[in-house]
Parts: C-alpha cells; structure tokens; sequence
C-alpha cells in the first residue's frame, strides 16, 4: 500500500480524534464559543481531507457518506485489516 | 481544600473506619476539577498521547522498583 496513503488515513485519523475530544469538551462546556469554532474548523477540515481521500483511493465506508458511485470499487484492495501502517 | 486537621472526627464514618494503630485517615473523596479551554497538542501528538489537551495528560510514571537501580 503506497505511502501517501497511509499517511492520508493515519491524517484523517487525527483529525477525528481531535473531534472526538472537542466532542467530549463541548458536551460539559457547550457555551465555550472558542472550542466550538475549533471544533467547526476541524469537521471543515475533516469533510475536505475525506473527499480528497476518496477522490485518490474510493469510498472510505461502503455507503451513507459519498453517495452514488458509478463503479462498484468498494471491493477492490485492500481491505480495511490489510492495510499496514 | 482548607488544610484540616485529619484526626479530627466528624461523622460515623471516621469513627467506623478508624482501625487502632493506623492513622486515622478519612475515606477517598472524588472530585473533577473544572476544566479551561487553554491550548491543544498538535494532532499527530494527540493521537498519539490519547488526548488532545495538554492538562489531561497524565501518564504513569514508570519509577525503577525497589533493588532496581
């Protein structure tokens, strides 16, 4: 699996980390105005580094997130277990 | 905290804890102190501490055991 491409995943996992822990701030500070702007940016962040992702390598999850596709390559390789970070 | 004296009794639970020859210590007393929206660790560093905010983090220290220099 080439390079970039762990390395794109391993981003999108830290920017979704990041959001899970803002998530968790703002569930007992929902009024923390700066942590909710930080939290806007990063899910920004997050929808464009995706279809950056997806536009490279296909879906990142078989549905309910980049809508209709017009070839089937959900099933190409590698699959989610096989990649190697 | 105030600092307080920690012999003194105040409840039935001090009284029923107390076993003689030990110091009488009160039971534990959980509390969560609140916390600031100061600064973020960088991303790659919060995934890899487990949190995104640098007062949280708080790993065990790994003191050498006792004999182990």
């Amino acid at each position: 699996m080439d390079r970039s491409r762990v390395a794109m995943l391993r981003e999108l996992q830290e920017i979704e980390f990041a959001l899970v822990e803002l998530n968790l701030y703002l569930d007992t500070h929902p009024n923390d105005n700066k942590a909710l702007s930080t939290f806007n940016n990063l899910a920004a962040h997050l929808a464009k580094a995706k279809k950056n992702y997806e536009a490279r390598y296909g879906p990142l999850i078989n549905f309910g997130h980049s809508g209709p596709v017009n070839s089937w390559n959900w099933i190409d390789e590698p699959w989610p277990w096989e990649i190697e970070y | 905290m105030t600092e307080q004296d920690y012999t003194t009794v105040e409840n039935s639970a001090d009284t029923l804890s107390h076993c003689p020859g030990i110091p009488r210590l009160r039971l534990a007393t959980a509390y969560i102190p609140p916390q600031m929206f100061r600064e973020m660790f960088p991303l790659s560093e919060a995934l890899n501490k487990g949190t995104l905010f640098p007062e949280l983090y708080r790993p065990y220290r790994r003191y050498p055991m006792k004999g182990e220099v």
